[in-house]
C-alpha cells in the first residue's frame, strides 16, 4: 500500500465508466505523478483551453455544464466567474479551497493526494477564465501528505512547463503558491480563508463586498472548492452536455460523498447527484448497511453545518433541491449515520462544542450564543437540565440563525434545531430523567 | 464606509430611499446608518464609528429592509434606491435586545464600580433596547492574570492606559483605530471566539502618540485612562468647548471641570471634520495637566539680592515700572525688548506688541523664539512660503500628498492622520521626503531620504528632472533651467543621496496630480538656509502650477503662529500689516527692528538691556543655548511671565505667573488662518494673569492705557485680522547658488533636535501623564548606527558637538535607517539644544559608547 | 537568532514569491514552528524583522491559529479527533485509553518528554475513523490493537 490514506472509494466499480470521472484513477497508485497524469490524458484540457479558448468561452462552458460549487453553498461555478469585472485594471486570484475540515468530510483529501494534477489543472483552467495570473492553493496545515503531493505535483507542473512563464507558447504566465492553514475551521469559508492568505486572523468579512469584487488584497478573487475546480478539466475536455448528462436537471454532474459513521463500509464514493442516498447507505457497494446490524436513527447528510435527517427521510436523492425539499442541505458531501444507540444529546453537544471553538469571535451573536449554548447543552448532557432548557435553546438558536456574519453561525444552530424538532422527546427524556434515553457504549 | 466616501461621490450620483416612512436622497454609497441619522433616527451601534470602515461585528444597528427576509446591519449596507427600511419594527427590536442578551452574558453587572458608568453605551443601549433580567445562569467569563491583577482584574497595558477585559464587548474599535486611522501596532485582539482578548502586543506596551483616543471610543469601561479613572463621575463636570493649545491646526477640544475645586478633569474631542476627525494626539489629550499642576507659578517673584522671593503684584510692577522706566529714560526705548511665545492668544500678542511700539517705542520683539538665526527681512521666500493659504480639510481631497522636510509624528499630528485618511480611504498616493525616514512615512508610496542639508538640492531635482522629462511647460522650463543648472541631475544625486529615478518619480506625481498637497515642514522652517529652501520650492511651485491645482505651504507649528504673522508680533511685520498699525496707532517706531537673535546679540553688546519674555523659554528653545545664556545673563533687567519656573524665569529680575489658555477666553488662529475660540474652563489658578492683562498692567504703570476696553482692543484686532496676509510669491524664477557642503569628520554624525512624540516645547513636561510616556532626554538612533558606536538600546552614549557635550541614553530607533541622531528638547533635565550653533545649517556630532 | 539560517532562507524564498509581505506571516510560522516545535513572542519579533511585517500583526495571527502552540511538546504530539464521525467510533474511549497507557491527561507531555496528547477537532479522515495524527502522520482505521502496537512502536524508537 503506498497510498497514504487506507480509505475506500468506489474507483476499481467504476473503472471504465463513461460517466464518472473525479475517481476514475484514484486507485491508481501513480496517479500523482506527472507521467502517469499525462497517460492518462492530463493537462489535454489545460492544452485545449490556452491554444484554442478564450477566457468567455471557458466560463460560458463551465456555465452550461451545471457545475455547482462543492464546497457547501452549491452556487453555480460558472456564473461566480463571470462575476469577476471585466474592465478591473486590477490583478484577480484564484484561490482553491483545500481546507477540508467540515467535519464528516475527506473527499478533497483523496483528490489532492491521488491525483493532485488534476486540482491543479482544474485551478490553471479557472485562473484562466478570471484573468489570474497568480493562484493559490490554500491547504489545511494538518493535511501533511496533501501539501506534499501538491507541491511536488506543482514543482513537476513547473518543470515541464504546464505552469509558469508563457506557457505552452500561448503567452500566457501563471504561477502558483501552495498557502497552507494552522488550525482553523473558519478559514474554509471563503472571506476567512482570504483574510489567512493575508495574514490576518481567519475572521469573516462582511458582505458586500463578495470577494469576486473585491477580496484578496482587495482584488477580484474567486475561492472555489477543491472537487469543483477538479471538475472542470474533464468538463473542458469531454464538454458541457457530457457533464449535464449526469445528474439532474439543476443538480448536474457527479458529487463526492464521504460516508462516515455507524456504516459497515465507510468510504469516499462517487456518484452522480440524483443518486439515493438510501442506496448508498444500504447497497453493498456503498454504505452496506448500518455497522452491527443497528437500526438507523440519523443522516447527518452535507457534514455537520447541515441539519439531520430522520430514518424516514433517507430515500431521498443526494440533490442540492431534493435535500433542500427533505429539510436538510447537500452541504459538503459529508454523510454521517447515527445508529439507534447515539443520543442525540451526547451529538449535538460535540457538535456545539465544535462551532465553539471554531468561532471566530467577531460577530457578537456566534461567538456569546455558541458557548451559551454549549453550556447549557452541557448541563443537560450532564443531567443538571432543567424544565425550560428547551425553550431557552430554541430561543437562543432563534436569535443566531440569520443574524451572523458568516454562515458559521448558522452552521452551528441548524443542526441543533433540527433535533429539538425531530427529536424532542429525547431531549425531554434527557432533562427528567437526567440521563440518555439509549444505552450508548462506543467503545474501542 | 458612508462617511468616508461622502466627498469623493458628492457630485456623482444620488439614491432615494424611504426609512420609517419618510424619503430621504443620500449620495450613493451612503451606508443605511448614516442615511437614517441624516434625517435624525439614531440607529444604536457599538462597533460603527464614523472615521473608520464599517466590520458589522456588534450587530447591534440591525435594521429590517424589504424583499430582505433577514435583518440587516445598517452600518455595513448600503442604501439603494427605492430601498425601504425600517429602524423599529418589531422584528428589529427583538434582534437588538438579543444582541444586547448576548453582550451581556459574560459582562460584569457591576455599573457603579465602574468608571465608565455615566457615559457607557452598552449602559444606556440596555436601558433603551435590553431585557430587564438575565436568562444566563452560568458563571460569567473572566480574565485574570495572576502576576499583573489590579484591582477589578485592570491590567495596566500602558503608560496611560488601564485595561478590563472582562468588560471588553469585542467592538474591536481600539484596535481597528490603532491600525487604521494611525497605523500604529501596539494593541491587539487575540485568540478566537468568545476567548479573544483585547491587549498589548506581548511584551509591549500600548504607548503610541494617539493612544489615548483608545480610551475615549472604547463604547464600555473596557478601556480607561489613569488621568480620569475613578476621580470623579462624569455627572458631577461641567464641559467646556475649547482648543488645543500644543498643535498649530488648533484641536477642537471639551474641557471637562468641576467649579468648587476649580479643577480641570479631562480633555476629550470634539469632533471637527475639517480639522481633526475628532482624533487627539496624547499631547492635546494629557497636556492640560499642566494647567492642574501644583508647581505652578503661584505668586510674582522679585529678586532681592540675589534670590527670588514672592511679592505681590504691585510690589512687582513697581520694580518693573522703576527698572523698565530707568532703561527707557537712559538708554531708549530701542533698549528694551521682548519675546512671546506664538501659543499666546491674539489679545496677548496683540497687547505684547502694543506695548512694545507705543509705549517703548521700541521695535524688538519676536514671536520665534526656537527659529535659529532669522534674518529679518520682510518678505524672505520663507515668510512668503510661511504666508500661503493652507487648508486641512483639502488633504483628504488631494490625489497625490507629498510631506517635505517634516517629521509629522513630531509636528503636525492632525495633518498626519488626514494625510492617513486620505491614503487609506480615498486612494491618494503619498510621498515622504526627508532628511531622515520617518515614522509616518508608512502609509507613503515612496520615502526617499536625502543627506541633510541639501534640501533645496532636492527641489531642484525634481524641477530638472521634470524638465528633462518634458512634464512642464517649455518656456518656464527654459526659463527655470539656467538658474538652477549648477548642478546637472547627476551631480544632484550624488549631493543628495536621491537616485535620478526618484526625482523622476516626484516629478511625475507632481505633474500628474490632479488635486496636490505639498506639506513643507519644521525642517525646513528651522533650517539656516530656510529662504534658500523656500526659493527652490518658489520656484517648484511655479513650474508645476502647484497652487494651480492645490496648496503648498509652510505649516505653521504652534497654536497660535499664524496669529502672530497677522499681527505683527515679528520685528519686521508685512508691510500692509505695518502701514494698518501705524494707522491705527497714529504712530511706529521707526527704529531698526531687531528680532530674537539679534536681540541675543545685542544683550551681549549690551546694547539691549532690558527685556521681557511671555510664555517662552528661549534659555531651553532657542537653537544654541550657549548663545542665548551669554546674552540673557547680560541682561540687566529681565522680566519673565510664565506658568512655571523654567530656565528662562530662573534668570529672571521679577517672574510674573501668567494663565494657562484654560484660564480665559482667547482667540487663536490657526495653521489655515482660521479663528477659533478656546474657552475659559476654570478661574485663573493662584494669582496668575493672563498675558493681556499683565501688558495692560506694564502699560499702567507709565499712566497709560493701551485700550480703551476691551471692545476697542478686539476692534483693533479685527481690522488687522481683515487684511490679506498672504504674501505673493516673486514673480520670477529664483536663482538657487550652491555652496558646497563641509563635512567635518570629527563631527561625523548630522543632528536633529525636535519635539518628542508625547511632548511639545518646554511645557508639556509638567504634564504627569505624558512624562509617564516619555520623561527625559535619549538619543534617537538607527540600528546601524547604534551598531558602529556599539551601544544597545538604553545605554548610555556622550553626544559632543563642537560646542557642548550630554550624555543620554540611546533608543534605538524601528524606523531611522541612516546615520543621525535625534534628540528631543522638551526636558529640563538635560539641557540638549547646548549642542546646537545658530549658525551651522545642519548641526553635527560626535557619538561615543559610554563605558561603565 | 533563533531562527536558523535554512529557516530564514525558506522564508526569505518564500516571501519574494508574496505580491504582500503580510501574506507571509501564516509561512514564516509554519517554518519557524517545523524548525522549533513552538512559536513564541521572541520568534514573532525575529519574522517581524525577516518579513518586516509589525510583530502584533504576527502575535495575533499565531494566537489565532491552533498549531502554534508557545511552548515545545513532546517528541511525538499525539492528536486524536475527537469530531463526530470519529466519537461515534469509540475516539473518546481512545483518548480514554491513552490517558490511562502514558498516565497524563488530555493537554499534558509525558515525563520523558516522549508523548503530548491532545484532542482536535475534525482532521479530515472520517471515513477511516477513528483515527490519530501523531506529527505529520495519519493512522487511520484503528483499532485498540493497532493503537497499542503503535504506541509501542515509538516508545521503542521505531
Ligand atoms: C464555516 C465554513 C467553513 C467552510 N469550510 C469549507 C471548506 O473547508 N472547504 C470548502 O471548499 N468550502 C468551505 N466552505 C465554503 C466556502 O465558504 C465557499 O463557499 C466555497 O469554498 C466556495 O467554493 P465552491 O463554490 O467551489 O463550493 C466553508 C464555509 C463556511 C461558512
Ligand atoms: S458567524 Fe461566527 S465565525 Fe462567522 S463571523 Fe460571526 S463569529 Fe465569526
Ligand atoms: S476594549 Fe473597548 S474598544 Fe476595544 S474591543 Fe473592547 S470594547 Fe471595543
Ligand atoms: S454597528 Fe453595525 S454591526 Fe456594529
Ligand atoms: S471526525 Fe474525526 S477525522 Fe473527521
Amino acid at each position: 500500500m503506498t497510498f497514504y490514506s487506507p480509505v475506500v472509494t468506489n474507483a476499481k466499480e467504476i473503472a471504465g465508466h463513461e460517466k464518472l470521472h473525479l475517481f476514475e484513477y484514484v486507485e491508481d497508485e501513480k496517479q500523482y505523478q506527472l507521467k502517469r497524469y499525462l497517460e492518462h490524458g492530463g493537462y489535454a484540457a489545460w492544452k485545449t483551453v490556452l491554444g484554442k479558448m478564450k477566457p468567455e468561452e471557458v466560463i460560458e462552458e463551465v456555465k452550461k455544464s451545471g457545475l455547482r460549487g462543492r464546497g457547501g453553498a452549491g452556487f453555480p461555478t460558472g456564473m461566480k466567474w463571470s462575476f469577476v469585472p471585466k474592465d478591473s485594471p486590477k490583478v484577480r486570484y484564484l484561490l482553491c479551497n483545500a481546507d477540508e475540515s467540515e467535519p464528516g468530510t475527506c473527499k478533497d483529501r483523496v483528490l489532492m493526494e491521488r491525483d493532485p494534477h488534476v486540482v491543479i489543472e482544474g485551478m490553471a483552467i479557472g485562473a484562466y477564465a478570471i484573468g489570474c495570473h497568480l493562484m493559490f492553493c490554500y491547504i489545511r496545515g494538518e493535511f501533511h501528505h496533501s501539501i506534499e503531493r501538491i507541491e511536488k505535483a506543482m514543482e513537476e507542473a513547473y518543470s515541464k512547463g504546464h505552469l509558469g512563464k508563457n506557457i505552452y507558447g500561448s503567452g500566457y504566465d501563471l504561477e502558483m503558491i501552495v498557502h497552507t492553514g494552522a488550525g482553523a475551521y473558519m478559514c474554509g469559508e471563503e472571506t476567512g480563508l482570504i483574510n489567512s492568505i493575508e495574514g490576518e486572523k481567519g475572521m469573516a468579512r462582511i458582505r458586500p463586498p463578495f470577494p469576486a469584487i473585491e477580496g484578496l488584497w482587495e482584488c477580484p478573487t474567486i475561492v472555489n472548492n477543491v472537487e469543483s475546480l477538479a471538475a472542470v478539466p474533464h468538463i473542458i475536455n469531454r464538454g458541457a452536455d457530457w457533464y449535464r448528462s449526469m445528474g439532474t436537471e439543476k443538480s448536474a454532474g457527479t458529487k463526492l460523498f464521504s460516508l462516515s459513521g455507524h456504516i459497515n463500509r465507510p468510504g469516499n464514493y462517487e456518484v452522480e447527484l440524483g443518486f439515493s442516498l438510501q442506496k448508498l447507505i444500504y447497497d453493498a457497494n456503498y454504505g452496506n448497511g448500518i455497522s452491527d446490524g443497528k437500526k438507523l436513527k440519523a443522516v447527518i447528510p452535507g457534514g455537520v453545518s447541515t441539519p439531520f435527517l430522520t430514518p424516514d427521510k433517507v430515500d431521498v436523492p443526494l440533490d442540492y433541491e431534493s435535500l433542500t425539499e427533505a429539510g436538510s442541505m447537500l452541504g459538503s458531501g459529508g454523510v454521517i449515520v447515527l445508529h439507534e444507540d447515539t443520543c442525540i444529546v451526547w451529538t449535538i453537544l460535540k457538535l456545539i462544542k465544535f462551532f465553539r471553538h471554531e468561532s471566530c469571535g467577531k460577530c457578537t451573536p456566534c461567538r456569546e450564543g455558541t458557548g451559551w449554548l454549549e453550556q447549557i447543552i452541557q448541563k443537560i448532557e450532564d443531567g443538571r437540565g432543567g424544565p425550560d432548557d428547551l425553550e431557552k435553546l430554541d430561543s437562543i438558536c432563534g436569535n443566531i440563525l440569520g443574524r451572523t456574519i458568516c454562515p458559521l453561525g448558522d452552521a452551528a444552530v441548524m443542526p441543533i434545531q433540527s433535533t429539538l424538532k425531530h427529536w424532542r422527546d429525547e431531549w425531554q427524556y434527557h432533562i427528567e430523567h437526567k440521563k440518555c434515553l439509549v444505552n450508548q457504549n462506543f467503545g474501542f | 464606509m458612508a462617511e468616508a466616501v461622502k466627498e469623493k461621490i458628492l457630485a456623482v450620483a444620488t439614491i432615494t430611499c424611504t426609512i420609517d416612512g419618510q424619503q430621504i436622497t443620500v449620495p450613493k454609497g451612503t451606508s443605511v446608518f448614516y442615511a437614517a441619522r441624516q434625517i435624525g433616527i439614531v440607529i444604536p451601534a457599538f462597533c460603527n464609528h464614523d472615521k473608520l470602515k464599517p466590520v458589522g461585528a456588534c450587530r447591534m444597528c440591525y435594521v429590517e429592509i424589504e424583499k430582505m427576509p433577514k435583518l440587516q446591519v445598517s452600518c455595513a449596507t448600503t442604501a439603494t434606491d427605492g430601498m425601504v427600511v425600517s429602524t423599529n419594527s418589531q422584528q428589529v427590536r427583538e434582534g437588538r435586545k438579543a444582541v444586547i442578551e448576548f453582550t451581556l452574558i459574560n459582562h460584569p453587572l457591576d455599573c457603579p464600580t465602574c468608571d465608565k458608568g455615566g457615559e457607557c453605551d452598552l449602559q444606556d443601549l440596555t436601558f433603551s433596547h435590553g431585557y430587564d433580567d438575565s436568562r444566563f445562569g452560568f458563571n460569567k467569563m473572566r480574565f485574570i492574570e495572576e502576576e499583573k491583577r489590579d484591582t477589578f482584574d485592570d491590567l495596566k497595558i500602558g503608560p496611560e492606559i488601564v485595561l478590563n477585559r472582562n468588560r471588553c464587548i469585542l467592538c474591536y474599535k481600539c484596535v481597528r483605530a490603532n491600525k487604521e486611522a494611525f497605523g500604529e501596532y501596539d494593541i491587539g485582539a487575540f485568540e478566537r471566539g468568545d476567548l479573544t482578548e483585547i491587549n498589548a502586543t506581548p511584551g509591549g506596551e500600548v504607548s503610541n502618540p494617539f493612544s489615548g483616543n483608545l480610551v475615549e471610543i472604547c463604547p464600555v469601561g473596557a478601556l480607561t485612562n489613569s488621568d480620569w479613572r475613578y476621580k470623579i463621575r462624569v455627572w458631577l463636570t461641567k464641559t467646556v468647548p475649547s482648543i488645543c493649545n500644543f498643535s498649530g491646526s488648533g484641536t477642537n477640544i471639551t474641557f471637562y471641570k468641576e467649579d468648587h475645586k476649580n479643577f480641570v478633569y479631562r480633555v476629550t474631542a470634539r469632533c471637527n471634520d475639517a480639522i481633526d476627525d475628532g482624533w487627539l494626539s496624547d499631547i492635546t489629550r494629557y497636556g492640560y495637566q499642566i494647567v492642574n499642576s501644583e508647581s505652578r507659578l503661584k505668586t510674582p517673584l522679585i529678586k532681592k539680592g540675589g534670590k527670588q522671593v514672592k511679592a505681590s503684584w504691585d510690589q512687582a510692577l513697581a520694580v518693573i515700572k522703576k527698572h523698565m522706566g530707568e532703561i527707557k529714560d537712559q538708554s531708549g526705548g530701542v533698549c528694551i525688548g521682548g519675546l512671546i511665545s506664538p501659543s499666546l492668544d491674539n489679545a496677548s500678542l496683540y497687547s505684547f506688541s502694543k506695548l512694545f511700539r507705543t509705549i517703548f517705542k521700541s521695535n524688538n520683539i519676536d514671536f520665534r523664539g526656537d527659529y535659529r538665526y532669522l534674518p529679518s527681512v520682510t518678505d524672505s521666500p520663507f515668510t512668503i512660503a510661511a504666508s500661503q493659504p493652507f487648508s486641512i480639510a483639502d488633504i483628504e481631497k488631494s490625489d497625490v500628498i507629498i510631506t517635505f522636510g517634516t517629521d509629522l509624528i513630531r509636528e503636525h499630528h492632525n495633518e498626519y492622520l488626514k494625510i492617513r485618511r486620505a491614503v487609506n480611504f480615498f486612494e491618494a498616493t503619498a510621498y515622504s521626503v526627508n532628511p531622515y525616514a520617518v515614522k509616518t512615512a508608512d502609509i507613503a508610496k515612496s520615502e526617499m531620504v536625502y543627506s541633510p542639508g541639501t534640501d533645496e538640492l532636492v527641489i531642484n531635482g525634481i524641477c530638472l528632472a521634470a524638465i528633462e522629462k518634458k512634464l512642464v511647460d517649455s518656456s518656464a522650463a527654459a526659463k527655470l533651467k539656467p538658474k538652477i543648472s549648477k548642478l546637472s541631475l547627476s551631480e544632484l544625486t550624488k549631493q543628495t543621496g536621491l537616485g535620478k529615478e526618484q526625482f523622476k518619480e516626484l516629478a511625475e506625481a507632481i505633474s500628474s496630480a490632479k488635486k496636490i498637497t505639498f506639506i513643507v515642514g519644521e525642517i525646513v522652517a528651522r533650517s539656516l538656509e530656510r529662504d534658500k529652501i523656500c526659493a527652490a520650492l518658489s520656484n517648484l511651485n511655479k513650474l508645476f502650477g502647484v497652487q494651480d491645482k492645490g496648496q503648498l505651504a509652510v505649516l505653521s507649528r504652534y497654536a497660535n503662529s499664524k496669529g502672530a504673522q497677522k499681527l505683527g508680533l515679528s520685528a519686521t511685520p508685512y508691510e500692509i500689516v505695518k502701514a494698518e498699525l501705524k494707522k491705527i496707532w497714529g504712530e511706529y517706531p521707526d527704529c531698526q527692528p531687531r528680532n530674537t537673535d539679534s536681540m541675543i546679540n545685542l544683550m551681549k553688546k549690551e546694547e539691549i538691556k532690558g527685556f521681557i519674555t511671555v510664555g517662552t523659554n528661549p534659555m531651553r528653545l532657542y537653537p544654541d543655548r550657549g548663545f542665548a545664556s551669554e546674552g540673557l545673563e547680560h541682561v540687566d533687567f529681565l522680566v519673565a511671565c510664565d506658568m512655571f519656573e523654567t530656565e528662562t524665569t530662573e534668570l529672571a529680575d521679577v517672574v510674573l505667573p501668567l494663565c494657562s489658555w484654560a484660564e480665559y477666553d482667547g482667540d487663536y488662529i490657526n495653521l489655515e488662518g482660521k479663528v477659533q475660540t478656546g474657552k475659559q474652563a476654570i478661574k485663573p489658578k493662584y494669582e496668575a494673569k493672563a498675558a493681556f492683562e499683565i501688558m495692560e498692567l506694564i502699560a499702567s504703570q507709565s499712566g497709560v492705557k493701551l485700550f480703551e476696553n476691551e471692545q476697542s482692543r478686539n476692534e483693533e484686532i479685527e481690522q488687522l485680522l481683515s487684511l490679506n496676509s498672504v504674501l505673493p510669491w516673486p514673480d520670477d524664477f529664483l536663482e538657487i547658488d550652491y555652496d558646497k557642503k563641509s563635512s567635518r569628520d570629527d563631527y561625523p554624525v548630522p543632528l536633529f533636535i525636535c519635539d518628542d512624540p508625547h511632548h511639545s516645547g518646554h511645557l508639556t513636561e509638567k504634564s504627569p501623564s505624558l512624562l509617564n510616556f516619555s520623561d527625559s532626554a535619549y538619543v534617537e538612533l538607527s540600528k546601524g548606527m547604534a551598531a558602529k558606536i556599539g551601544v544597545a538600546d538604553g545605554e548610555p552614549v556622550r553626544v559632543e558637538s563642537p560646542v557642548g557635550k550630554i550624555v543620554v541614553p540611546a533608543k534605538i530607533s524601528r524606523v531611522l535607517n541612516s546615520d543621525v541622531a535625534i534628540i528631543p528638547r522638551n526636558f529640563s533635565s538635560t539641557q540638549t539644544t547646548s549642542l546646537l550653533m545658530r549658525k551651522k545649517r545642519v548641526d553635527s556630532v560626535k557619538l561615543t559608547r559610554v563605558e561603565e | 537568532m533563533i531562527l536558523s539560517e535554512k529557516t530564514v532562507k525558506k522564508i526569505n524564498d518564500k516571501l519574494s514569491k508574496y505580491p504582500k509581505a503580510k501574506g507571509m506571516i501564516l509561512p514564516a510560522l509554519t517554518l519557524a514552528y517545523k524548525q522549533l516545535g513552538y512559536v513564541d513572542n521572541e520568534i514573532y519579533i525575529e519574522i517581524s524583522e525577516i518579513i518586516n511585517v509589525p510583530q502584533l500583526e504576527i502575535a495575533e495571527a499565531a494566537s489565532f491559529y491552533t498549531m502554534f502552540p508557545k511552548k515545545p511538546r513532546g517528541k511525538y504530539l499525539l492528536q486524536v479527533c475527537n469530531n463526530i464521525s470519529c466519537a461515534l467510533l469509540g475516539a473518546d474511549a481512545m483518548v480514554d485509553r491513552l490517558e490511562e497507557k502514558l498516565a497524563i491527561k488530555r493537554g499534558e507531555t509525558t515525563d520523558d518528554g516522549l508523548f503530548t496528547l491532545i484532542s482536535v477537532e475534525c482532521l479530515g479522515s472520517c471515513c477511516t475513523a477513528p483515527m490519530i495524527q501523531i506529527n505529520d502522520d495519519f493512522h487511520e482505521n484503528l483499532t485498540r490493537q493497532k493503537l497499542d502496537e503503535l504506541l509501542e512502536g515509538l516508545k521503542n524508537g521505531k
